[in-house]
Formats: C-alpha cells, structure tokens, sequence
C-alpha cells in the first residue's frame, strides 16, 4: 500500500468505519494493554460508577484514530505525533467511524503532513485529535 | 482517596521494557489491525524498520511495575480517560530495549458541567539503549470527583 505526498493538498480528507465494538473486544485490550480497568468489561462494577454500563478504553478508540491515519498514510509513513482528546464514551455495539483533514503540507510534498482527526459514533463526537504523519525519502 | 499535590514534580523508578514481537501482534490484533508492518517481520524490514514496528499508540501498554506513587490508592471508578498525546523521535520496533520514566507534571481543577473533576498530567518518556529519546507519551487522566459519581456523570 503506498500512497504519492506530492499530490496532499490541505483539505483532502480520509475516512474509517470501524466495525462495532464488542465486550469480548474490550476484555482482548485489556489484556493487551494492560489496562484492566472493570468499568471496561465489569458489568455491575461500571453501572455502580456511574457510568450506566461498560465503556470502551479511551486508548481504544484513539487506536482506532490511528489505524485510520496509517491506513490512508500507507506503509512509506511513519507517525511522528498523534493525540486524542476524549469526548463521550463508546460503548459495545457503537461503530465508530473516523474523519481526517489535511490540514498543513510541506512543500513539494515528499515531508510531512498534519492532520486534524475525529471520531463518531453516529451524529456523537467521542474524539478529537491532531496528527503528524512524515513520508521517509 | 484524594490525589497527593506534594507529589507533582516527582518521577517514577526507571522501568525496562523489552518490545516483543507477540506483543505487538496481539496488541494490533484487539484494536482490529492488520497492517502487515505489524505482522510481517520481512515486510517491515522490506520498508526499512529494524524490526515488526509498533502500532502508534502502542507505549499504551508500557506500564510501570509499580504504580506510580501518587496514583496509588485512587479510587478507580473514578477515573476515566482524558486526553493521550504520542510523540516519535523514532519509531518502536520489536527488540527494542526502552528505559522508561513516568513524571507526574501536575494537576489542573476543572468544573465540569456536572459538578467538580481533577485533570492528572502525567508523562511517560521511554529512551533507547544508546539513551537517546525514542517517545513521550502525554496523559491527562480525568478524576472525577466523588459527586460526580453519585451523580452518575461522566463530565
């Protein structure tokens, strides 16, 4: 997968849809990452936080973020930056789907490009982000 | 339990991390990734990394043996995710051998529309063998306070 810098123009966009969240998919990154948090998989534990059900980690969605940006980069990019500011919760079930602008390039376009990144579930932000993407020469 | 304001300032023991290949795939595996970069150790190569490389957020996972000593005790319902910054010097490639360190950089007040929150900054810096920067990784975790809670709001 390879995608041409020179031809990035402020403006362009990019877009993943994620499939649906799962239980089973949060109990798999907790185990992953470590972060075993029980309002992510514990059902009573995350109702008696207050939290009126499970939600997904927050790093799960930014994962998400990034899997977007790397998609659409291609594999010549690497990631210098990337940050995500958290919004609403996602919750098993939710799709989430996530939006990319270009909204810096350098000249020529063989450098690197800045992204501004969001992420939704339907008409819901659960994200906001900025990203920093550098194609190697 | 209420967060230790004499702590700000503090760092975490240094911590080693050792980037495993079978980490990295499972890593990639539950966020639902499939970039070969992050499977196919000779692709990876093939695009110039030492090694299987790292998804971006992946010093998600690099987490001090011991919690840090000024998040310990907090009550963990009330924490929730806030706001996560990664920035490279270098990419993350299986073998890699990181010195970590968590600095504790403050705690901001805030008032949320549903009652009062705590912002915990923290920083993960994770140097390479050479001792040269390889990551920071920024978080400001969210501690809810206790009404918030009770008052079932997340913010």
């Amino acid at each position: 997968m390879s995608m041409n810098p020179a031809g990035l123009r402020p403006g362009d966009t990019f877009v993943l849809t994620v499939d649906p969240v799962t239980t089973t998919q949060l109990v798999q990154y907790a185990g992953a990452s470590g972060d075993y948090n029980r309002i992510h998989y514990d059902l009573p534990y995350a109702e008696e936080a207050g939290l009126g059900g499970v939600i997904a980690h927050g790093m799960l969605t930014m994962a998400f973020m990034g899997r977007a940006l790397t998609d659409w980069a291609g594999h010549d990019a690497t990631v210098k930056h990337i940050s995500a500011k958290f919004t609403s919760p996602v919750r098993p079930g939710d799709s989430v789907e996530v939006r990319g602008v270009v909204t810096e390039t350098q000249p020529g376009g063989t450098g690197q490009a800045k992204c501004d990144l969001s992420a939704h579930v339907g008409e819901r932000t659960v994200a906001v982000g900025d990203a920093v993407v550098s194609w190697r020469v | 339990m209420e967060i230790d304001l004499s702590l700000v300032g503090s760092f975490s023991e240094p911590f080693e991390v050792e980037v495993e290949k079978c980490e990295i795939r499972k890593f990639a595996m539950a966020i639902g990734d499939r970039n070969p970069l992050y499977f196919d150790e000779a692709y990876a190569r093939g695009k110039g990394y030492a090694g299987l490389l790292a998804p971006p957020t992946y010093p998600t996972c690099f987490r001090p043996p011991l919690v840090p000593v000024w998040m310990r005790g907090l009550d963990q319902r009330r924490i929730v995710a806030g706001q996560m910054a990664f920035t490279y010097e270098k990419p993350i490639t299986a073998g890699m051998r990181l010195t970590c360190r968590m600095h504790f950089a403050g705690v901001d007040d805030k008032q949320g529309a549903k009652g009062r929150m705590q912002i915990i900054r923290q920083a993960l810096q994770g140097h390479d063998k050479t001792g040269e920067l390889v990551f920071v990784a920024a978080r400001n975790t969210v501690y809810r306070s206790l009404e918030q809670v009770e008052r079932r709001s997340l913010a």
